[in-house]
């Protein structure tokens, strides 16, 4: 390098001691990383919606219009912003080591959730009833796909919901719970962001 | 809901019946044997230089980044060696079986292959070389050298970095488990739709190659995430973006596209899985599929796939090529600018893989053009490359060798590749072998980086160098045969044979045929080269023990000892400069040892990855044989493990500084091959909680 | 590694939750999407403003969340995350845009559409 500094006196060469990077914000950091990996696991099925939204693709069976219900859907929204905004309030109880208020914050979370999937189950039972399944045509295809692996990380969101609660409960607040805590936040706040997107892609702009 | 099946399931056993154990083919017998031995062979050293301990306590359990990039390299070695037998299987055949009345032996019409078992040759064949050899060998380069390029002791995410390779292992493993147990997809590595549908192909061998995949694309998307997160967080103080050196630049672009092409892939397999399990219809020709939905969404994650594997070799280069010029690098700036620039450029031109779809010329035309557009990023490359050497002092040593090469290919490679970019050109030359030759043009220059890493880095880890004459050996003969065997395809290409044959009709192909199988002969005395370096450098390790390997390299991770400490750095270096090495060399600072050690705290051992990869593997064999009890067990048991490993109170061990002088003085204590003493229950707990 | 041993709590991630911007992201988004439904069930503009309006909520209800629930920003904590979804952004907009485009012109250029196949047509 032509500006090539010469070494004054006082040139550092080794930091001993250097604490390097808080442990918590590189779990953050990584676990925002996953998500948006998640995000594109979500275009690219979005992607595939697209393509396959088309009366060719309904193979006479029903589409979209026939399906889906935007009103329903927006009680389903409601329910599921309930939900990570009860596990979000739970989270500022831990800014004062409350572990009552973020217990409570997570249950109400689960119950909202248990009743936003019990609308989704609800609603595909009733397709499967009609002969409207999976393999019918290449758009149910995917609307299920869709449906479901949303559902799936909900399911595992309420599995980790409960791990945590065992957590506060035995380790209390130590580095790592509080990071978990932190990542499942962001985790469970996707859900939702992830599900205004279905809803405006599927319920709204698609039907 | 389970799709129809052809064929028998029993709850128990799903699929898997003993007639599905190809005993009776002749190759596999061979095959088998051939296992059997080399592993008995293994597994018989271990146990007789009682080193299984050793095996389980400092190497499959472990954490530490060098050792998990040594194993991804081994692993990776491994499958290269297996795609090139592929490879060497489906030259002979191809020369073997030419012109009408070209003989057959072995059930084979023409030559030795009969066609289906040709057809899982040159699947398997691509599908290593892509995902199970080019992936883990330069995954392994990156874990073992960014970590200490950038001045870290290990990586973010030191436990999640072990489970990333045994995931990737298992993946490896069920791709061997398939010449043994079932058959390989028959489908091209691609994954040919609607071929790879079950009423096409019934046996087992998509899921073979889809749970493979599947499989070892989680551990590369987990690994994106420790290397990103890495590279952001655990600089060394002073490390500031513009400081860091080309290699960790081009680790970091390649892990994002890493991270945000695999799930592309994993939708486009979990969606054919759909179909395949489930009975749905994504890709099906009738009730509603799209064909060309499936190989859209595989190329969205396959272009970006090209240059997730090309970018760290950029950076292998920019390494390599500055230390044995004696200059630093030309255009340390646009050099960075032009990573990003083709990362970015990447996620633009994957409808070039399918020209001939039949979309319009605008789109064919868009995609055309941005295709061109990677031309400019990588000429500035080559360009910088180029100046680099200009009036450098050039030393022609092993890896110098291998990147000059490397820039030949990426030449040969890349103007090849400038051609198909043209549809009119790709209309005529589709699915040619002039195709199949600008590609390996291009993996061979992957291959040629790894080389470079493999003798470049060697000696950082292990203390001693790489015999230079049987290196250079190694180098010319593999030279040689990839010039002969691939200028040969590019004209067979022009002559019209097109890619997949199993048996090349025209006579007229002959002589070219002869040339390739030549140049592939030359490859294996390649592989023996490299193995008589390999005995004779660990036969002379005494000779070439040197303090510094290459005394003109620039970058941090020649600042730390060699062989490197397990703990990489005793005391965290303060960066001062671009290739501080070089500076503080310039500056006679290069000897400067700190002046106190202090604790350092260190991640302990953990069985849990290598047991969560092993449970992957068996899920994925389950579900490949619809085993469903097994495949639920096994899902079960890695949540559990998961949820166990989230309990641990493990907070790893803090090394005292006395230990740490006496690894100072005493390199071979402190070396990674070096078996340590159990600390995890000497240590004391941190003293400022 | 050995990071900064301070108590968890008082890391800026758990500081920056607040009752106020939950209940607002709430309260935002509800009402953004509860727009966009009313939009819908009126059915009266065209297809492309009734596109732009509600695809116009849904970007104000994702900016909300951003903004008031992951609370992304550019302060040292959050300044990552920010530039990692810029950097992401693109690529959804990419995937989704280019592959609906591709699509739309190849199947204008190669299927046969319900209507055209009611017709004895080509094949026939």
């Amino acid at each position: 390098m032509a500006e090539q500094a010469a070494p004054g006196a006082q040139a550092r060469l080794f930091y001993p001691g250097y604490a390097g990077h808080s442990q918590i914000s590189g779990r953050t950091l990584g676990f925002w990383l996953y998500m948006l990996s998640d995000a594109l696991l979500f275009t690219a099925l979005f992607a595939a919606y697209a393509v396959l939204d088309t009366p060719m693709n309904a193979a006479g069976g029903p589409v979209a219009s026939q399906i889906v219900n935007p009103i329903e859907g927006f009680w389903q929204t409601v329910v599921i912003l309930g939900s990570v905004t009860s596990y979000s309030l739970g989270t500022v109880a831990m800014k004062s080591g409350h572990r009552a208020g973020l217990v409570w914050g997570i249950l109400g979370a689960i119950l909202l959730a248990i009743v936003f999937l019990g609308f989704g189950f609800g609603d595909l039972a009733a397709l499967a009833a009609h002969g409207a399944g999976i393999s019918r045509s290449g758009y149910l295809s995917a609307y299920w796909v869709l449906i479901l692996t949303h559902a799936v990380h909900m399911v595992f969101g309420i599995l980790w919901m409960l791990v945590m609660l065992a957590q506060i409960v035995r380790l209390g607040f130590n580095e790592m719970v509080v990071a978990r805590l932190l990542n499942l936040r962001m985790f469970w706040q996707f859900q939702a962001t992830v599900w205004v997107c279905v809803y405006v892609y599927v319920y709204m702009i698609g039907a | 809901m389970q799709a129809q099946l052809p064929g028998p399931w029993s709850p128990l056993l799903g699929r898997l019946t003993l007639d599905q154990i190809p005993y009776q083919v002749p190759i596999l017998q061979w095959t088998f044997a051939g296992v059997v031995v080399i592993g008995l062979a293994v597994v018989f050293c271990v146990l007789y230089f009682r080193k299984a301990g050793y095996l389980w306590r400092e190497w499959l359990t472990t954490v530490d980044h060098k050792k998990i990039g040594v194993m991804y390299i081994v692993v990776g070695l491994v499958m290269l060696f297996r795609g090139f037998v592929d490879g060497l299987m489906m030259r002979t055949q191809q020369v073997l079986a030419n012109g009408p009345n070209a003989p057959g032996i072995m059930g084979a019409q023409h030559g030795f292959l009969p066609p289906y078992h040709f057809d899982q040759v040159y699947s398997a064949h691509g599908t290593i070389m892509i995902l199970f050899a080019a992936t883990p060998i330069l995954t392994g380069f990156q874990n073992i050298v960014v970590p200490l390029q950038i001045g870290a002791r290990d990586m973010a995410f030191p436990y999640m970095n072990a489970l990333s390779l045994w995931l990737t292992t298992a993946g490896a493993a069920l791709v061997m488990l398939s010449l043994f147990v079932g058959d390989f997809s028959a489908a091209g590595w691609v994954g040919l739709i609607p071929l790879t549908e079950l009423p096409f192909s019934p046996g087992t061998g998509v899921d073979y190659w889809m749970w493979a995949i599947q499989i070892s694309s989680v551990g590369t998307t987990l690994n994106a995430i420790n290397m990103i997160t890495t590279i952001v967080e655990m600089r060394a103080p002073g490390m500031s973006w513009f400081r860091l050196p080309v290699f960790s630049w081009t680790t970091l672009s390649s892990n994002i596209i890493a991270l945000t092409a695999f799930p592309v892939l994993g939708v486009a397999l979990a969606l054919l899985g759909a179909d395949r399990y489930l009975g749905a219809h994504f890709f099906t020709a009738g009730n509603g599929g799209n064909l060309m939905l499936y190989t859209n969404l595989f190329w969205i994650w396959g272009h970006p796939e090209v240059y997730f594997l090309i970018l760290p070799v950029f950076g292998i280069l920019s390494e390599v090529v500055p230390t044995f010029s004696e200059k630093p690098l030309f255009g340390y700036v646009t050099m960075v600018a032009a990573t990003f620039a083709i990362a970015g450029i990447s996620w633009l031109v994957w409808l070039h893989h399918f020209f001939t779809m039949g979309a319009g010329p605008d789109i064919n035309g868009f995609f055309s053009v941005a295709t061109m557009l990677v031309g400019i990023p990588t000429g500035v490359k080559v360009f910088n490359w180029a100046f680099t050497l200009y009036r450098g002092r050039i030393h022609f040593s092993v890896p110098m060798l291998w990147a000059l090469f490397g820039l030949f290919l990426l030449l040969a490679g890349g103007l090849t590749g400038m051609m198909l970019a043209l549809p009119a050109i790709n209309y005529t030359v589709h699915d040619s072998v002039f195709l199949v030759a600008h590609f390996h043009c291009m993996v061979l220059l992957v291959v040629a980086a790894a080389f470079a890493g493999v003798t470049y880095w060697f000696p950082k880890l292990f203390g001693f160098k790489l015999d230079e004459g049987w290196g250079k050996a190694f180098f010319w003969v593999f030279t040689l045969g990839t010039v002969i065997t691939f200028a040969a395809m590019f004209a067979l290409g022009f002559e019209g044979e097109t890619r997949r044959l199993d048996w090349t009709f025209d006579p007229a192909w002959k002589p070219m045929l002869i040339v390739e199988e030549f140049g592939i002969m030359l490859y294996v005395v390649s592989i023996v080269c490299f193995v008589i370096m390999l005995a004779v450098s660990i036969r002379d390790r005494a000779k070439t023990r040197l303090a510094q390997p290459w005394p003109t390299a620039r970058t941090l991770e020649w600042l730390t000892h060699t062989p490197v400490p397990f703990y990489n750095f005793a005391v965290t270096p303060q960066v001062n400069m671009r290739d501080e090495l070089a500076w503080r060399r310039e500056h006679g600072l290069d000897q400067a040892k700190p002046d106190r050690y202090e604790a350092i705290h260190m991640p302990s051992n953990s069985a849990l990855p290598v047991i969560i990869g092993a449970l992957a593997g068996v899920w994925g064999f389950a579900m490949i044989w619809r085993i469903w009890w097994l495949a639920g067990l096994s899902l079960a048991g890695i949540i559990v493990c998961v949820i166990i490993r989230s309990f641990d109170k493990n907070e790893g061990y803090y090394l005292q500084p006395e230990e740490i002088e006496a690894m100072e003085t005493n390199l071979a204590i402190g070396a990674i091959i070096a078996e340590q003493p159990d600390r995890s229950h000497s240590s004391i707990p941190a003293e400022a909680h | 590694m050995a990071g900064a041993h301070s108590d968890p709590l008082t890391h800026p991630e758990v500081a920056q939750g607040g009752v106020l911007r939950y209940i607002a992201g709430f309260i935002s988004t509800t009402a953004l999407m509860g727009a966009a439904l009313v939009v819908t069930l009126r059915h009266d503009q065209p297809y492309e403003t009734y596109l732009g309006l509600v695809g116009g909520l849904a970007l104000l209800a994702l900016v909300s969340q951003a903004v008031l629930y992951y609370g992304l920003d550019i302060s040292r904590s959050q300044i990552w995350k920010s530039v990692a979804l810029m950097l992401t952004m693109p690529l959804f907009i990419i995937t989704v845009g280019l592959t609906v485009w591709m699509f739309q012109s190849l199947d204008q250029r190669t299927m046969l559409m319900p209507q055209t196949m009611e017709q004895p047509t080509l094949l026939q």
